[in-house]
């Protein structure tokens, strides 16, 4: 039998992951379903689950000037309604999922599962994210890409757990969030894109890119984007085939159940293309 | 013994199941509330919907401790209310049930929706139901059931 | 002036449903109930060397082909198909025994301790084996094509359809009077009834069969709820005990029947003004391992060759082919909506490659009243296309947006579909194979019940019977029963399917309340029954496949509109127009409703939903990857009906549930080859398949 904890406090979770090997359960969208057993029997969960969802002290979203910071136990439709969320994110939490799925998801579950077709992992690219982690010493900070390794694995160490998430906003002129599932809602992302752009007086200030669900991890290439940050939007234009290029290789999707690497690939260039001339139109 | 309280209908429950059972079980086999009903077991039909503190979510994949210390409505508790019969004559009159397997998820459906929108626009009753598949009736009769209890049930949300 | 019947009525048991009061089979439990589960080939093909089965608990049983008292195989059209397997096993998933008993964890982990060892033998996925040849011919198709001007020739395909009811299948069962009595998610009692008996070698009054609530069916709880009725007599036979037998959604997307994926090979003999003389085809459809109804449906595939034109000179061939997959079966429309598919593109490209508008071309081809059908029938009724249509364009500004949309930079579309549904069973199979009965019983506080083995598995037959016995004898609909059938009250009417439940059993129904309206007297108990008999005017040699498949036809005409997003392929099925000719509804919500369901079915067949099999396992299994429609998925519904009663069915009444889906999938697809300006030859139109049209070149 495993062993099952509902702990009444941070301190009291951290004890635990101090003490042995626990699998932590937030909102339980993912696990649930991937340990679903014989209705009515018990699931096919192997290790002692430590289920953190009713940990209401990291229930919280709160800003400070362009960052956002958003608690583990804080549900995807907490986020979709609330003030601070940027718009993109906003446009990604509709597409999500479901209002339950929402209800009962959080982004620190979606980091935490590393899926490439995760679509709050996108999200936490494309804001740059930094994922707070703390254990019974203390806490540290790494940022997303260094934080995911591939799919399902992620730099956390077995006694830590995601206490925060904290995205990198900036005053977008321009983003973009495109889900490619399989029907208008309710799905997993087959591709998805999101990008956004700030710009002043015809000069690049801040551009992010983020591809999912085409290669291992989220694509954000952090040294495009820098060459592109303080060019004009007239030598982004001339520069589109080149940043497709850029992307290209780096865009290595797979064949299974839901759709095919062409496909994938395909549809990841056009949504990136257009992001691209959309920016260009703004000339 | 480690056990799980929750108000459950307007009832306060002890349960002392394991915490990693699946909620429709707990509700279903343990608590004989066969409202919420199992049609994929993997939270995407929505048959399983029940609202907890107010909030629908899918009990299929909603482990027991997820309840704890909560409030949860079932069918079995909603149909007591005015709500629910502002609901239930917007459905019979507009068809909106036809082999019922999803109904009931789609009541509660409803209910979240109109509890946070009382007079939602199509786009928004499609985006609001998009967690509840129905196969009977192409969604369209229920669309106009809820705007018919939206309207006919004005003031209750 | 009477009350038209159509107007809708509340429906009168929707009311237990919205409150989650009805009773579905996994709602009931029973005292001292155990619990099956199906184990079952794990391989496509094969002998079956060695079954090695854990020491059992006390309590516990397996239950196996050994354990059939009578007959391996479900009865049905052929006796090919088993029970349980035994010795071979045809397709993964292919059920070999049940372990029983009454603790669910226990029976998992025994579950998980059988092992088998097979002998692999090389499966068949291909089309290439028949078991079931059918042609007819219409005219002198052979001259036709001899003096053709131009032969046009084009394939098409369609894919798996999975009925995705959102209740899985089940049952529940226990012994009674030394028999056995079956609960279940079923639409046909009677099928399930003889085949027990057959299985059991048990007399009539032994096997007693149940209806629960369904939650959908769709053609799905046809024939596969026979298998596991069946199994689950064997084991309540065996054990002595309530069992209850329940599938999982994976467990039953993976194992039970589905729409016959289907090649379709097109031929049409054009003369010198462009007219259609003959058209040759040839349908092959993938049966899975086994036959079951495979050649019924090849049959009402091959019968709908013509579609609603009248063509002088066909010839059909079909060709059921068996493979080592699942066994497909009856899902709404059973055939015809795989072949209207191909019929109604096949028009529109020969008007493409001739330079015609497909419209007029279309009309110039129209089946008119007094024509002869596919087969040689008749038509005998007034036939409506023509004022549907004009309704149809008018509503939906077909020209307007058919002109627009020409444009090839707004990758919008506007498609056009018309096709008939033959109503009932083919030919005379409602004489010969179904002869059905139905019994009425008036009580002595006058009220009536409706004692039928028709399901109401949400098409509304609880409703509209009711309806229909209130209306004729003019009492309210309150004093009408009408309950889930259980067949030691009720008599055989047939099964619930192939869109007879209003035309013919509604019929009997109706003849029937004539009658004891007739006879009535107050306060005293009164039993009426009435059987089929078939229309002096059908006739129908099944041999040669000539004469009228069907007493009667309901049109349908399905306008759709279409938006393709060029970066990302996919399509949004924006709007539907639709416009029926039902006879005449008995109830217009019942009506609309089918409409509505229907359509959405057909816009999830031509767009989303694909399921194909890798070596025979199915790859799309849930519904996270077998996608249908959710709400924000389906299009705006804009539905019309149109009266033209048939003067056999009560009040007019024609087929109405299987018409809604048959002919939708063309009206999508013709709407988006014209959004991105290709052709279209197969469906499910998914993004990948019309990305791989938009990128290739020459069109």
């Amino acid at each position: 039998m495993v062993d099952n904890v509902i702990p009444k406090s941070l301190d009291e979770a951290l004890e635990h992951l101090a003490k042995g090997d626990y699998q932590i359960i937030n909102g339980g969208t993912d696990l649930m379903v991937k340990n679903r057993a014989w209705s009515e029997t018990r699931l096919d969960f192997k290790k002692n689950m430590l289920y953190v969802r009713s940990l209401e002290a990291l229930d919280y979203i709160k800003r400070e000037n362009n960052v956002l910071r958003i608690g583990a136990t804080t549900s995807l439709e907490s986020l979709l309604y609330h003030e601070h969320v940027p718009s993109v994110m906003k446009e990604c939490l509709h597409l999500f999922a479901s209002p339950a799925i929402r209800n009962m998801a959080t982004l620190s579950g979606n980091i935490g599962n590393a899926s490439p077709a995760g679509d709050g992992l996108l999200i936490t690219y494309l804001l740059d994210g930094v994922i707070v982690l703390v254990n019974a010493e203390g806490v540290r900070k790494v940022r997303i890409n260094d934080y995911v390794k591939g799919p399902g694995t992620t730099d956390r160490r077995s006694d830590e757990m995601i206490k925060e998430i904290q995205l990198h906003d900036d005053a977008f002129d321009y983003t973009v969030f495109n889900k490619v599932g399989g029907r208008a809602s309710d799905s997993i992302s087959k591709t998805s894109f999101a990008g956004a752009v700030r710009h002043e007086k015809g000069i690049i200030k801040d551009i992010r890119i983020a591809i999912g669900a085409v290669a291992a991890t989220v694509i954000k290439d952090k040294s495009v984007e820098h060459m592109l940050r303080g060019q004009s939007i007239h030598q982004l234009k001339e520069k589109i085939p080149q940043i497709l290029e850029a992307y290209e290789p780096h865009i290595q999707p797979i064949d299974d159940q839901r759709s095919n690497r062409s496909y994938r690939k395909k549809v990841a260039m056009n949504l990136l293309e257009a992001f691209l001339r959309q920016i260009a139109s703004k000339e | 013994m480690k056990t799980i309280d929750f108000i459950l209908n307007g009832k306060p429950i002890r349960s002392e199941l394991s915490a990693d059972r699946r909620f429709l079980d707990v509700l279903r086999k343990e608590l004989g509330l066969t409202g919420a009903k199992e049609g994929c077991g993997e939270g995407e039909c929505g048959a399983c919907s029940v609202l907890l503190d107010g909030k629908i979510v899918q009990s299929c994949i909603l482990p027991l401790a997820s309840v704890d210390g909560k409030t949860v409505m079932t069918i079995e508790g909603y149909k007591k209310t005015k709500k629910f019969k502002a609901i239930e004559t917007a459905f019979l009159k507009e068809g909106a049930s036809q082999c019922g397997i999803c109904t009931p998820g789609m009541v509660m459906a409803t209910e979240y929706l109109l509890k946070n929108n009382p007079a939602p626009s199509y786009d928004e009753i499609r985006h609001g139901l998009s967690g509840n598949l129905c196969r009977c009736t192409g969604y369209n009769m229920i669309f106009n059931a809820i705007r018919r209890a939206a309207k006919e049930g004005e003031g209750l949300w | 002036m009477k009350r038209d019947i159509s107007k809708s009525i509340d429906n009168v048991e929707g009311r237990e449903k919205i409150s989650g009061e009805a009773i579905y089979t996994s709602d009931i439990t029973m005292e001292g109930m155990l619990y099956a589960k199906t184990i079952r080939s794990t391989i496509a093909k094969g002998r079956i060397r060695h079954i090695s089965i854990p020491s059992m608990p006390k309590g516990y049983y397996t239950v196996d082909a050994a354990d059939i008292p009578a007959e391996n195989y479900v009865h049905m059209l052929h006796e090919d198909w088993p029970v349980f397997a035994e010795n071979s096993v045809n397709h993964i998933g292919e059920p070999i025994m049940l372990i029983v008993g009454p603790d669910k964890e226990v029976i998992k982990d025994i579950v998980g301790d059988v092992k088998i060892t097979y002998d692999e033998q090389t499966p068949v996925f291909d089309l290439s084996d028949s078991h079931k040849a059918l042609e007819f011919t219409k005219g002198n198709p052979k001259h036709a094509f001899k003096k053709a001007h131009k032969i046009i020739t084009y394939d098409y395909e369609t894919s798996y359809q999975e009925q995705t009811y959102i209740e899985p299948q089940g049952f529940i069962g226990y012994p009674e009077n030394d028999g056995v009595t079956l609960i279940g998610s079923i639409q046909c009692p009677y099928y399930v009834k003889n085949a027990v008996k057959t299985t059991m070698g048990m007399d009539d009054d032994k096997v007693r069969v149940i209806q629960a609530a369904v939650g959908g069916a769709f053609g799905g709880k046809e024939e596969y709820p026979s298998l596991i009725g069946c199994q689950l007599a064997v084991a309540v036979a065996k054990v002595g005990k309530p069992i209850k037998l329940v599938f999982e959604r994976e467990e039953d997307m993976e194992v039970t029947t589905k729409r016959h994926p289907a090649k379709i090979h097109m031929e049409a003999a054009v003369d010198e003004t462009g007219h259609i003389r003959g058209i040759r085809s040839h349908i092959g459809i993938d049966g899975g391992a086994y036959m079951g109804l495979s050649q019924v449906v090849l049959s009402r595939g091959m019968l709908a060759v013509t579609n609603a034109y009248t063509i002088d000179h066909v010839n059909c061939k079909g060709d059921v082919y068996l493979t080592n997959t699942v066994p497909n079966g009856a899902f709404r429309g059973f055939g015809a909506p795989q072949m209207i598919f191909a019929i109604e593109m096949f028009i529109n490209h020969i008007a493409e490659d001739l330079g015609e508008n497909p419209l007029e071309y279309k009309m110039r081809h129209m089946a008119a009243q007094g024509d002869l059908t596919a087969t040689g029938g008749v038509f005998r009724d007034p036939i409506l296309l023509n004022e549907m249509l004009e309704t149809i364009m008018e509503d939906s500004a077909y020209h307007e947006k058919h002109k627009a949309y020409q444009d090839p930079d707004v990758f919008k579309g506007i498609g056009m579909s018309w096709f008939l549904h033959g109503c009932g069973f083919t030919g005379s199979g409602e004489q010969e194979k179904i002869r059905a009965r139905i019994r009425l019983k008036k009580d002595d506080k006058d009220d009536v019940h409706i004692l039928i083995a028709a399901v109401d598995m949400g098409q509304g037959p609880k409703t509209t019977m009711r309806k229909l016995v209130a209306s004729l004898l003019e009492i309210p609909i309150e004093n009408v029963h009408f309950k889930n059938p259980d067949t030691r009250y009720v008599t055989d009417s047939g099964p619930t399917v192939a869109s007879r439940t209003m035309m013919v059993v509604g019929g009997l129904v109706a003849r029937a309340t004539r009658k004891l309206s007739e006879q009535w007297v107050s306060g005293q108990e009164l039993v009426v029954e009435e059987s089929y008999r078939q229309p002096d005017y059908v006739k129908w040699d099944q041999d040669t496949m000539t004469g009228d498949a069907y007493p009667a036809y309901s049109w349908g005409i399905n306008v759709t509109e279409v938006a393709v997003d060029p970066n990302t392929y996919e399509v949004k099925v924006k709007d539907m127009w639709n416009i029926y000719d039902v006879g005449k509804a008995i109830d217009e919500r019942v009506v609309l409703g089918q409409a509505d369901g229907g359509q959405a079915q057909a816009v999830g067949y031509a767009t989303l939903e694909k399921m194909e099999h890798n070596a025979g396992k199915l790859l799309q299994k849930n519904l996270t990857d077998y996608i249908i429609p959710t709400a924000a998925d389906t299009p705006r519904m804009h539905n019309k009906l149109i009266d033209n009663p048939y003067p056999l069915g009560p009040y007019g009444a024609k087929g109405a549930g299987e018409l809604t889906l048959v002919g939708g999938a063309p009206s999508v697809a013709l709407a988006i080859e014209q959004a991105i300006g290709r052709r279209i030859y197969k469906i499910p139109a998914t993004p990948e398949h019309l990305m791989e049209l938009m990128n290739h070149e020459d069109h």
